[in-house]
């Protein structure tokens, strides 16, 4: 029976070519474009980090100044970096079982090999406990320990790409490097690395990819580091200095801790405000307490990370397929009108009701099905072009992976049984007798 | 014409008649939006950035070593540049124009912290800056050399300069009277430097930011590892490649970072609108394109239903010109519900985007437009079936199937 369905769909496919080409064409576009849309979306909106998104905290004081507050159409809202000073200060004393403060910097690599000219790269400093705060994956090696931390040793962690470049990719562990006039031992590299979106600095590029070597944050004043991103301060201050710049109230300073359990986030949240009150003592935080902690999924969605413009294209694309859904409604229901005559006739030789309705099916679902499939081809094509159109974009943002796919197999044939059963069960209930006769 | 047999003929075929003007509706529904937001990104694009951005080149340089001097190498650099052949001027800069970064400051024409400011873009340049722009004094005067301060190792910087150059766009909002010249303008710290020139107009660094149009020149060289060039026509590509090299071998503490065309460092920040943009066309002009097939697709199944229908109504004396009349008002009724269902939708649509996604109001001229070329779009369509059906000949009423 199933292969007789099969072979009567294929017939009725064959006989009217153009009809179900159109067909397949609306589901396979429709598919495309929404598809598309919907992986670029669910890449950006997902989770980077799901086995501990809700134990790793980002951590917001509003040191702010008293006039107006960090964010005029939102006064709740606290500045999302944090000044040296608390950071060093929350480093000493918070009670996190792991936290690393963290910025973005720059540095000149000066290869021993001659053949290789200095270079810059892009470089975080940051605690050892970064690395197990997000679980960062090592090739050779691994983070340096808390004594490096605590005597701000020259120690570094290179990307694969650096270690390609200066070490040819071989465990380097152990290996000098001179880096801005001082010379760095290597403890670890890390493995690839993708976090997506880049949540553990939204603020200096959520898609990017992680380019960046690792080094002790402690160093900062003795390198005179230099924040590489983004840096505000409510305050008119006269920075001559390293110095000045680490004591000033610029925010520029990104902070991270881990709390396992709602006791140590209300234990965290707790000494956040004690800081706070301590600071007013001094004459700083002059604004109402105000500390926030957001674990990842909420920091995401605070920094709208997934951008206003994604959305618009995924609803507009879903509209898109409602389109391309109703023509083929409209579609089947003409082309089963077509044929009420063929129906009748086999009704009228004894066929049943469901025998009928389970043949028009079948052919709905081989046209929803190679409709589908089409339409994941031409979703990759689509991203493909939005790859294009990008420079910016990782690839891997643009990738369809299973879900999509199954996502976009099961969007067809339930569209099209859908689209399908209304016309099916339409052209099955006529009455053959009365369709008989009028001809 | 009799409307009232054409609407009880579709009466018979309600549920595809219904699904075709949804379609229409929701094909409204995304039109009118998607040509809304396309244009919005089209208008961004286009705004006059006030530089000639084609004939630039941009350097973005960094120093190292311990004994590195800044300020040494920003005039031997300045040096070499504004003598290479092909260049017509160069100056220094703290931050690229419409990169997309840089860093900003809050201004007012009080010296009190608790009047509103009025946020402008920061640059740092010397007396070449305008030139290499090519962006024009309005007002005023431009910087003397000697007003420019070099950084030198070991000695202090002034916090302010005395003397600054705005946009017109800044110097209106500081004194919308229009009398900005020679007035004071006060920085965060409450210190006043005095305006000295007002710039006609020029974009700043975030074209995505409110105040794109409002910008401040400082007459100093600090911080500025990023250079501006100006070629001389037709001279700046082949130039990138020359300037990279001589860079690179002038100064072994300086990182060259990147040579690159203003016009490239433009279109990567616009990237994102055109993309939108882009995207936007091709889901629209697959969406016409796919409704237009339906309709043809529909009008052609009820021409071949009726065949015999048109055959009897031509013998008894109905022109050519009657049945094509038929059907294409057959399909303006289809088109006309849809129509204006479709504006209801895209109302309602227009209005989620606007609340949910940040997105500006409607401008409701757009709607009558798309439904005028809907109209326009879905009679051609149906021209082909109903001149076919047109051309049934009389005789079909005669012969039984």
């Amino acid at each position: 029976m199933f292969s007789y369905d099969i072979w009567n769909a294929l017939r009725s496919m064959r006989r009217n070519p153009i009809l179900t080409s159109l067909m397949v064409a609306a589901i396979a576009v429709g598919i495309g474009v929404s598809i598309s849309m919907l992986s670029v979306y669910h890449i950006m909106a997902s989770n980077p980090i799901p086995h501990k998104s809700d134990q790793l905290f980002r951590v917001t004081l509003d040191s702010w100044g008293p006039l107006r507050p960090y964010d005029d159409s939102d006064p709740m809202k606290t500045p999302i970096q944090i000044t040296y000073r608390e950071a060093t200060a929350l480093m000493r004393t918070g009670e996190a079982s792991r936290q690393s403060a963290m910025f973005e910097t720059g540095l000149v690599v000066e290869p021993d090999s001659p053949d290789l000219i200095p270079f810059e790269t892009r470089a975080r400093a940051a605690f050892s406990d970064f690395f197990y705060l997000f679980d960062v994956p090592f090739l050779y090696g691994g983070p340096w320990d808390k004594l490096a931390d605590d005597e701000a040793a020259q120690v570094v962690v290179l990307t694969p790409a650096i270690n390609n470049k200066l070490f040819g990719g071989r465990d380097s562990v152990g290996e000098k490097i001179l880096m801005s006039g001082r010379t760095f031992t290597v403890t670890g590299v890390i493995d690839r690395w993708e976090p997506m979106p880049r949540y553990y600095d939204t603020r200096n590029g959520p898609f990017q990819l992680v380019n960046e070597i690792f080094i002790p944050f402690t160093l900062t004043p003795r390198m005179e580091l230099w924040s590489h991103a983004s840096s505000s301060n409510w305050k008119a201050e006269k920075i001559q200095n390293h110095a000045e710049w680490l004591n000033s109230e610029a925010v520029w300073i990104q902070y991270w801790a881990e709390l396992k359990s709602d006791l140590e986030v209300q234990a965290y949240q707790d000494h956040l405000d004690n800081y706070a009150r301590e600071q007013k003592k001094v004459g700083r935080f002059q604004r109402p307490i105000n500390n926030r902690i957001f674990n990842v999924t909420d920091w995401l969605d605070y920094r709208e990370v997934v951008p206003n413009e994604v959305k618009v294209l995924v609803a507009l694309g879903f509209l898109f397929l409602v389109v391309c859904l109703l023509s083929s409604v409209a579609l089947l229901l003409t082309k089963f009108d077509g044929r009420s005559m063929e129906v009748s006739l086999r009704r009228a030789l004894g066929a049943s009701r469901s025998a009928l309705l389970g043949q028009h099916l079948m052919e709905v679902m081989v046209i929803g099905f190679v409709g589908g499939l089409l339409g994941i081809g031409l979703t990759q094509l689509c991203l493909l072009a939005i790859e294009a159109m990008i420079s910016q974009a990782p690839e891997y943002m643009l990738r369809m992976d299973w879900q999509m796919i199954a996502a976009a197999v099961v969007i067809a044939i339930v569209t099209s049984v859908i689209a399908g059963l209304f016309p099916a069960w339409r052209s099955c209930v006529t009455d053959p007798a009365q369709a008989l006769k009028t001809q | 014409m009799e409307l009232r047999p054409i609407v009880s003929a579709l009466m018979r075929h309600k549920t595809g008649t219904l699904l075709v003007a949804l379609q229409i509706a929701v094909t409204l529904a995304i039109i009118v939006n998607g040509l809304f937001i396309i244009n919005k990104r089209i208008e961004k694009i286009n705004r006059p950035y006030g530089i000639n951005v084609d004939s630039i080149i941009t350097v973005s340089v960094r120093g190292f070593g311990e004994d590195f001097d800044s300020g040494a190498s920003l005039r031997e650099d300045m040096d070499l540049l504004r003598n290479l052949p092909g260049v017509v001027a160069a100056t220094s800069i703290n931050q690229i124009p419409l990169s997309g970064s840089g860093s900003s400051t809050g201004l007012r024409s009080v010296p009190d912290e608790t009047a509103t400011s009025t946020s402008a873009t920061i640059y740092n340049t010397d007396e070449y800056g305008l030139t290499t722009l090519e962006t024009a004094l309005i007002e005023g005067r431009d910087f003397y050399p000697e007003e420019v301060e070099y950084s030198v190792p070991g000695q202090a910087q002034r916090d302010i300069p005395p003397v600054v150059l705005v946009t017109k766009a800044l110097a209106d909002k500081l004194y919308p009277d229009g009398d900005a010249l020679g007035r004071p303008l006060y920085w965060p710290s409450m210190e006043p430097s005095t305006i000295v020139g007002i710039i006609g107009h020029m974009m700043g660094s975030w074209p995505d930011w409110h105040a794109i149009n409002n910008s401040v020149f400082q007459p100093r060289t600090r911080n500025n590892f990023r250079y501006l060039i100006k070629a001389e026509p037709g001279a700046r590509d082949s130039l990138v490649p020359v300037i990279e090299e001589q860079l690179a071998e002038l100064n072994r503490q300086r990182l060259v970072r990147s040579v690159t065309t203003h016009e490239d460092v433009v279109t990567r920040t616009y990237e994102a609108d055109r993309a939108m943009a882009n995207i936007l066309i091709a889901i629209i002009v697959l969406l016409v394109g796919l409704t237009s097939l339906v309709i043809v697709g529909l009008a052609s199944y009820f021409v071949s239903q009726r065949i015999k229908q048109i055959g009897t109504r031509r013998a008894l004396g109905a022109t050519q010109i009657d049945i094509l009349r038929y059907f294409l008002v057959e399909n303006w009724i289809i088109t006309t519900v849809g129509a204006f269902a479709g504006c209801l939708l895209t109302v309602a649509v227009s209005y989620l985007l606007e609340t949910n996604f940040d997105l500006p109001r409607l401008d409701y001229s757009y709607l009558l437009v798309c439904v005028i070329a809907l109209w326009l779009i879905s009679q051609f369509s149906a021209l082909f079936p109903a001149r076919r059906a047109s051309a049934v000949p009389p005789a079909v009423a005669t012969r039984t199937v």
